[in-house]
């Protein structure tokens, strides 16, 4: 084992990661990697960004980026924090130069997203989800993405810290205080 | 106030069907397609070549190397070039003779010489010092 090699990194990672090292076997592991994890980062994308065409967009980034940083990826974390990882900053970068191409603040972009929610077909008839939903993002990106994580990816903090790179006591903070934020609200009407 | 916990969690974000069948084709695709280079990048692998030597050109044509000769000698400071006189061992050519000289060739070459001296006699008495060292 290399040094500075994760001896908790699961074996579908390691063996994953070796086939990708592998000339020969390197396009047969990528396509294992995406496949194993392409769900998740959809899933995490698409909460962020909404719109179905920009998650696919963004998605297929995150796997180009994940397929260039593949041999320098290190060891030392969880292959899936780190995919987790580019997948959250692609997710910033692309609300950002949204917000700056269209010189929006805060509140319009989340209006935005808020629109795309109301023409979502799946949730025609489910007021509460809506409603939930759009309490989510009157969040700032980075809490959102921190709240999105915890509740519905049901992350641990240890991970979501090295996601983030912040502290535990920091995102427990930001969770806490989002967690408020929906509830108010919730109860607002 | 209405607590997160009351309200059930759904995956609301459904991706297309199919969708996950046909993203990993299309990620290895896009992975080993080579990047699309710049239209100009052609243009400029013999533009820029050119362009070199063109500037390369325009310097040498107006910094000529070959300069003035005076122009060059006038700019060399007298020491130094007494100096690298003194030091160079100078080869002088012997005139080509064409012709005997006669007589009256060499008394009208004496009279050119002796009427440039001073009318005070000094010049020609240096130059009998000369002779008479020469003739030591």
């Amino acid at each position: 084992m290399s040094k500075g090699t994760n001896p908790t990194l699961p074996l579908e990672d390691k063996d994953l990661l070796s086939k990708i090292r592998n000339p020969e076997t390197r396009n047969y592991g990528f396509n294992l990697l995406v496949r194993a994890y392409q769900q998740r980062v959809y899933g995490h994308v698409r909460k962020m960004v909404i719109d179905h065409d920009d998650a696919d967009d963004l998605t297929q980034e995150v796997f180009i980026k994940v397929h260039k940083a593949i041999d320098g990826f290190r060891e030392d974390s969880q292959l899936f924090t780190w995919i987790y990882r580019i997948a959250t900053n692609e997710c910033l970068t692309f609300l950002n130069k949204k917000r700056k191409r269209f010189f929006l603040p805060i509140e319009d972009i989340s209006g935005q997203l808020a629109g795309k929610l109301d023409a979502m077909p799946e949730l025609s008839g489910d007021e509460i989800q809506k409603k939930l939903q759009k309490a989510i993002l009157t969040l700032p990106d980075k809490q959102r993405a921190v709240f999105n994580m915890k509740y519905f990816d049901e992350l641990s903090y240890e991970d979501m810290a090295e996601i983030t790179k912040t502290s535990v006591g920091a995102l427990k903070a930001s969770f806490h205080h989002a967690t408020k934020k929906i509830e108010d609200y919730l109860t607002a009407d | 106030m209405k607590k997160l916990e009351d309200i059930p969690k759904k995956d609301l974000f459904k991706a297309p069907d199919g969708y996950f069948d046909k993203l990993p084709g299309i990620v290895q695709a896009r992975v080993a397609k080579p990047e699309a280079k710049p239209i100009w990048m052609p243009v400029l692998k013999f533009a820029l070549p050119v362009l070199a030597l063109v500037t390369v050109g325009i310097f040498w044509f107006s910094n000529p190397t070959v300069q003035n000769v005076e122009t060059e000698l006038a700019g060399i400071n007298t020491e130094q070039l007494m100096a690298y006189l003194d030091n160079t061992e100078v080869v002088w050519e012997e005139p080509e003779a064409d012709g005997d000289w006669s007589e009256d060739d060499l008394l009208e070459l004496e009279d050119r010489v002796y009427s440039t001296f001073s009318s005070d006699g000094s010049d020609l008495e240096l130059l009998n010092e000369i002779l008479d060292l020469e003739n030591l």
